[in-house]
């Protein structure tokens, strides 16, 4: 575990970034030889820490049976020794350090890209960018049609809420803004009607099918069965005849008056005849 | 079945009593119809006598007075039967008239056939028609009936005319 830890602290070949200069361009001697005494120090404990591995790795079966002994001697020299020199406090004390670096390091870091990345920006004329981009060449590499593919029309169609978009539309005001007139003008119906064939259409159709299809006994049938005949011969006879008959009548009526005056006057009588309704039925 | 009369006089002279003209018409009518009726009574016995007694086939010939009484006969019952029955004959049918009683109800039975029976012994009775005031007849007179001009249907149930006072 602290191995493991301590490993990821020591810089790999590809992780080494050149020796340590002044501004001038010149090697800073001090600060190279601290660096190089640091550096060696660090290698010599990953080496060593590496070795012991190899030797723990490969011997370690044998090792374990011959070294049992030893190892309870060693064990309890070990606690002796971490009794007595404080060995886990030191530990602990290091490896905080260690830590305390490291977060230094990726803080620095950090900062050091976020003004890295601001100064570039600075630098960068973003529409001259977008100017030299060649968006015809973009837009021909879009394969339109396979991204047509890709959309699920009928998903996105399910969730239009279409009756609150219609709700939305005023359509009187979309018609008043129609000149209906303007339209209608523009519309040459006689040329229209020109060039529809009249004859053509007629000749289309086959009226023998309609005619063999209508069922003319039938609907004969319908009409005399919805015209009394008897009823009319019936009551056009009974008109004539109750018109002779009136006009008797009539006749008889005026010749009645007449007879009557004759007679009226041959008897030196004066007066009208009393020829009105009866008198009235006495009640019971 | 009340139709509407056309004629605007005769409309206003329904239910008014018939003058002579119209009666003698309607008279002759029914003299023809008694006449007819008498014959076909002949005929029927004339094929009876045939079918007893074999051929030929003849009108029977009766004596005068059987055949004067029996014509009588013949025109009583026809009239007796019409003005009980409806207050008109055949002949009084075409000419528009109907026989009712003093209040121009229906003739009652007997009352028909007097009438009848009168106008059988005594035709000319009618001619009093012509001198009455009130077109009454000699028989008229007597069993208190009146001839009105009334041309439309009434139904056996329905007053007359004469008797629906407006």
């Amino acid at each position: 575990m602290a191995q493991d830890s301590e490993r990821a602290l020591v810089p790999v070949g590809s992780q080494l970034a050149g020796t340590p200069r002044v501004p001038n361009g010149e090697v800073d001697a001090p600060r190279l030889v601290v660096a190089a005494a640091f550096g060696l120090a660090v290698e010599v404990q990953r080496r060593s820490f590496d070795a012991a591995g190899a030797v723990a790795g490969r011997f370690a079966g044998p090792l374990r049976a011959l070294t049992r002994p030893a190892v309870s001697f060693a064990r309890g020299s070990v606690a002796v020794a971490r009794h007595h020199l404080d060995l886990d406090t030191w530990a602990a004390r290091g490896l905080a350090e260690q830590r305390r670096v490291q977060a230094a390091a990726v803080q620095g870091v950090r900062t050091l890209t976020a003004a890295l990345v601001t100064a570039v920006l600075d630098e960068i004329d973003l529409d001259e960018v977008v100017a030299r981009v060649d968006l015809d060449r973009v837009v021909a590499r879009i394969d339109l049609n396979q991204i047509a593919a890709r959309i699920d029309l009928d998903a996105i169609v399910e969730r239009i809420d279409v009756g609150a978009i219609v709700e939305r539309v005023d359509v009187g005001a979309i018609v008043e803004q129609v000149d209906v007139d303007a339209i209608a003008g523009r519309i040459d119906l006689d040329a229209v009607a020109s060039r529809i064939d009249l004859d053509a259409i007629v000749a289309r159709v086959d009226l023998d099918a309609i005619v063999s299809r209508i069922d003319i006994a039938g609907l004969t049938e319908q009409v005399i069965d919805e015209v009394d005949l008897g009823e009319i011969i019936r009551e056009s006879s009974s008109t004539m005849a109750t018109e002779t008959v009136d006009a008797l009548r009539v006749q008889g009526m005026r010749v009645d008056g007449l007879v009557s005056r004759i007679a009226d006057r041959i008897l030196f009588r004066q007066g009208e005849r009393q020829t009105g309704p009866l008198p009235e039925e006495p009640r019971p | 079945m009340t139709r509407d009369i056309r004629y605007a006089n005769a409309r206003a002279l329904q239910g008014h009593r018939a003058g002579f003209a119209s009666r003698v018409v309607a008279d002759a009518i029914d003299l023809v119809v008694a006449w007819l009726l008498g014959l076909a009574a002949l005929l029927a016995a004339g094929v009876v006598r045939y079918l007893l007694t074999g051929p030929p086939l003849r009108l029977p010939v009766l004596p005068n007075w059987l055949n004067a009484s029996g014509f009588g006969a013949v025109a009583v019952v026809y009239l007796g039967l019409s003005w009980a029955a409806t207050g008109r004959s055949v002949g009084k049918q075409i000419a528009g008239l109907r026989v009712v009683d003093r209040v121009g109800r229906r003739l009652s039975v007997w009352r028909s056939f007097a009438r009848a029976l009168l106008y059988v012994l005594f035709p000319a009775g009618l001619l009093w028609v012509l001198a009455s005031r009130r077109n009454a007849s000699v028989q008229d007179i007597v069993v208190r009936t009146a001839v009105l001009y009334d041309w439309a249907y009434h139904a056996p149930d329905e007053a007359l005319p004469a008797t629906d006072r407006r």
